[in-house]
């Protein structure tokens, strides 16, 4: 166990290495821009400890990945297995606790403890019998996968939609709005197999429009019944909901341009802080979109001539 | 007609492909064989357009790429995808409208299930059945038979058959040379990044030999089996 722990360090170290940055400076940054963003998050929003705990919840739910689990459990056993998943999960938490405990969120805290713990010892069903329908069948593949991943998440907006007008709470609505934009935006987060990319019979610039025209399309279909119900209800709102919306677009843009800015790499720590400094500073976008779309047009250029 | 002059491709200073030259013409079945890391999927890969290589490669089509049927050894799918979206991303990819997927679903496979959950030969049959969806006039089929039943090895042999009469340039592998031999044309041997034999197939029977030769030897010998 302690030597798959070391070689997990040992990759880690790989990927800051293979993303030019030298390991320990990477730790840096992150450290300094997790607890920069976990303030300014605590700042704006009354709602911060349910999203800082829906976001440590969501990190540690991806190392419950089916065939991964039962990878480590081929290799080591059932027993094994508990102990290096309860161990992961608590490393992967540690920077939310340690925040958590300087917030004296005590109860959040003991949440998140419990809800980590029993979800590295829960077995999730390894086949499914059944297909999740989605609306997005005629448009593979982001959309179609990540619907079927993160369906829920659409209901809880919607939901949150109807208690926005009923305690006439527009930032409520607001907030609902944005989760089914983050959501879409996490589509969006890893590159896809190089074939998925070649076989299209595009070059780079038009694959790039027509990965945001149907990002956008699509996301559209999804936040429209929100933004309709909050124009009704809230009238005097409608500009700032058109502001939030553009915005919501413009992150949407972002992360596709960013995604393949480092095709056929991941996103990495320079990319992440471009990211966190347009949360920041919004109005970034306007001159980040278009530097990143050149970028993007560039690295795909060799698979799409 | 696919045209390949001087075709080398190295990974740092060791060169997979040592200038390789041949012309792959439509309406024939090429067959390439070759041990474990002699170059073909690299070979492969430079026809595909996926590798940086140094030489030329020409085709009637200016851009091969998009007229390419590309069937990868380990054909890659993603989590949640069903075999019917499967088939729909391929198609879209290539501005194909295809109004009944279920009816060209020749190898009934389970459309509706995710992809994910096929068996290593189903996955094979669904990747096949998208790249002829896709109406190309070039075609790479990297192990097509790997994997595959019996029943629909002898599909993917009349499919490939079928190509062949459509004028359309197929390029086989296979480690089983009887399903080269039934199909192809022509046989290249590539060892070593080079093709160091090319026949037609009156001569399969002979390089079929040569290689039990070569790939034989002494070996099982060695074994000292009692």
């Amino acid at each position: 166990m302690k030597e798959y722990l070391a070689l997990q360090y040992t990759i880690t170290n790989r990927r800051f290495k293979d993303a030019g940055i030298e390991p320990i400076l990477a730790y840096i940054i992150l450290t300094i821009g997790f607890f920069g963003l976990s303030i300014y998050l605590f700042m704006k929003t009354e709602f911060a400890q349910y999203i800082y705990i829906f976001s440590a919840f969501t990190l540690v739910a991806k190392l419950s990945e089916t065939q991964r689990t039962e990878f480590l459990k081929i290799c080591f056993g059932n027993l094994q297995l508990k102990k290096i998943r309860i161990i992961e999960n608590l490393i992967c938490i540690l920077p939310f606790l340690a925040f958590m405990v300087f917030k004296l969120l005590f109860l959040s805290v003991a949440v998140l403890l419990i809800l980590s713990v029993i979800l590295a010892l829960v077995n999730f069903q390894t086949t499914y019998n059944y297909t999740i329908w989605t609306p997005f069948s005629k448009h593979p593949f982001e959309f179609t996968i990540g619907f079927r991943n993160t369906f829920y998440l659409f209901f809880v907006a919607y939901i949150l939609t109807l208690i926005a007008i009923s305690v006439n709470n527009f930032n409520l609505g607001l907030f609902a709005m944005l989760l089914v934009f983050a959501t879409t935006l996490s589509f969006y987060s890893k590159p896809e197999n190089e074939y998925y990319v070649w076989t299209y019979r595009l070059n780079a610039n038009h694959f790039l429009f027509e990965k945001t025209k149907t990002a956008m399309l699509l996301t559209s279909y999804l936040v429209l019944p929100i933004v309709v119900i909050l124009s009704i209800y809230f009238t005097q709102t409608i500009g700032l909901l058109l502001i939030f919306f553009l915005v919501g677009s413009g992150f949407l843009i972002l992360i596709i341009v960013t995604k393949y800015s480092t095709y056929p790499k991941e996103i990495n720590i320079p990319e992440g802080l471009l990211l966190a400094l347009c949360i920041w500073f919004p109005p970034v976008l306007i001159f980040l979109i278009p530097f990143l779309f050149l970028k993007a047009k560039k690295s795909l250029n060799y698979l799409l001539k | 007609m696919i045209a390949i002059r001087n075709l080398t491709k190295k990974y740092g200073t060791f060169e997979v492909l040592k200038n390789i030259n041949i012309e792959l013409e439509n309406g024939k079945v090429y067959g390439i064989v070759g041990e474990n890391g002699a170059g073909k999927t690299t070979f492969f890969r430079c026809i595909a357009g996926l590798e940086h290589f140094e030489g030329e490669i020409s085709a009637n089509q200016n851009d091969i790429k998009n007229h390419l049927g590309l069937l990868l050894t380990e054909p890659f799918f993603f989590q949640k995808i069903t075999g019917k979206e499967y088939i729909q991303l391929l198609c879209n990819a290539r501005h194909i409208k295809i109004a009944d997927i279920e009816s060209k679903n020749i190898f009934d496979l389970p459309l509706n299930q995710y992809a994910s959950t096929y068996s290593t030969g189903m996955k094979k049959k669904l990747a096949l059945t998208a790249i002829l969806l896709q109406g190309n006039d070039y075609f790479i089929l990297d192990e097509p038979f790997n994997g595959v039943d019996i029943q629909s090895n002898i599909i993917v042999a009349e499919i490939i058959h079928t190509l062949k009469n459509l004028k359309k340039t197929v390029i086989i592998s296979s480690h089983i040379f009887s399903t080269l031999s039934d199909t192809c044309d022509e046989i290249h041997l590539l060892s070593k990044g080079s093709f160091i034999k090319s026949v037609k197939k009156a001569d399969f029977q002979i390089l079929e030999e040569e290689m039990k030769q070569l790939t034989i030897g002494n070996k099982i010998e060695k074994l000292g089996l009692k």
